[in-house]
């Protein structure tokens, strides 16, 4: 049996996730075929192939920007955990405590600053605080996703009707640009933590006093919904779940 | 050093400067690609009414093969960008949800670009052994 209406979930995944001037002219197509050929499958296909298609055209037609936008991201991040995580642990555990930047570990300290919400409380033999671990980070990666865009943004152009070395700064808010730039932050995130986080684990279970079991499956548990707030902060921060009007 | 030696290593030597100056061409994006000519000659046969839906299934018609749409648009916008291709807005329609067409036909740049891949195709075909006998 075939309906009139494509597969809703593949619809919104292209809508919200794909790049590029042409997303919605591409959504266009693929409703104007799917009700030819009533195929769900190919228009499961077309859509999931899309979403990886448009987004690397859209990060090799702007490395830069993606590079600028990416970095900005990561600096906050970090000057988050080393600068603002020491004024407020005292009202969440007492003492104040912070990341330290080591550079002759790179690993070490970059799962530090990746999980230092959840590692933290962990080093430190916390009750988890919820709203800590999870809760914070959400709202600052969100914001982190928010600059990101911003900075995918920000453009640098000459000023025709004057000193012609002079440069402005100009913030456009196109979405074409930022869709992209928010997935490779995104998926940065996502990618280093899961890498990180898998060494850290690999580590703590090849310890002499490995801890137990439970303790290991409430870590990992943790870690998880910490790493999961922190990839949903920056898609809202980012404006990829905003729900948004045809632009072609 | 042998004579023998010495043309195969003159051999490898032109062998290899063919090689990075066609890749030096393919990265200022000199030569067209496969997929941009087949969608060149699919914007030639279609006309006026060239947009994703029409050159998938010509593309798809011709090859036998599934054409992804997102991976027309991504090198028509190449192709645009060198100024092969030009694109104008269309209408939207209730059975697209809406959204518009966007319409695609090929420039007269991209005329000459398709001219001259034939000519170069052609002479690399002409005489080769194992392609006796084929359909070119």
């Amino acid at each position: 049996m075939t309906t009139n209406q494509p597969p809703r979930i593949a619809t919104w995944m292209l809508k919200h996730f794909g790049s590029g001037l042409n997303n919605d002219v591409v959504l266009g197509d693929l409703v104007e075929q799917y009700r030819q050929n009533g195929n769900a499958m190919w228009y499961w296909r077309q859509t999931m192939k899309a979403i990886p298609v448009s987004f690397f055209r859209d990060i090799r037609g702007h490395k830069w920007a993606a590079a600028r936008a990416v970095l900005t991201g990561w600096v906050l991040w970090i000057l988050y955990v080393t600068t603002i995580f020491p004024l407020i642990t005292p009202y969440f555990f007492g003492g104040n405590w912070g990341v330290e930047l080591d550079p002759r570990h790179p690993v070490g300290t970059a799962w530090s600053i990746l999980s230092a919400p959840v590692g933290l409380q962990a080093a430190m033999n916390l009750h988890f605080s919820f709203l800590f671990g999870v809760g914070l980070p959400l709202i600052v990666w969100a914001m982190c996703g928010w600059l990101v865009s911003a900075a995918a943004n920000l453009r640098i152009f000459r000023v025709k009707n004057g000193n012609p070395a002079e440069r402005k700064l100009s913030l456009r808010y196109g979405h074409e640009k930022q869709t992209g730039v928010i997935l490779l932050f995104a998926g940065s995130t996502l990618l280093f933590s899961l890498l990180t986080s898998g060494m850290f684990i690999h580590q703590l279970q090849q310890q002499v006093h490995a801890p137990s079991t439970a303790w290991l499956n409430s870590f990992v548990g943790h870690l998880a919904a910490s790493v999961a707030a922190s990839i949903l902060g920056i898609l809202v921060g980012g404006g990829l779940l905003r729900e948004r009007s045809s632009r072609a | 050093m042998s004579p023998q030696a010495c043309a195969s290593a003159g051999q490898i030597e032109l062998a290899l400067h063919l090689f990075l100056q066609y890749r030096e061409q393919m990265r200022k994006g000199e030569y067209l690609g496969n997929f941009d000519l087949m969608l060149l000659l699919a914007l030639m046969r279609l006309g006026e009414d060239a947009y994703g839906v029409t050159i998938a299934q010509e593309l798809e018609e011709q090859t036998g093969r599934e054409v992804v749409i997102a991976s027309v648009y991504a090198t028509l916008e190449r192709l645009q960008e060198r100024r092969l291709v030009a694109a104008r807005l269309g209408e939207a329609t209730p059975e697209r949800g809406g959204r518009a067409k966007r319409y695609f036909r090929i420039t007269g740049a991209g005329l000459r670009e398709v001219r001259d891949a034939r000519r170069s195709l052609m002479n690399l075909w002409k005489g080769l052994p194992e392609l006796k006998g084929e359909e070119a």
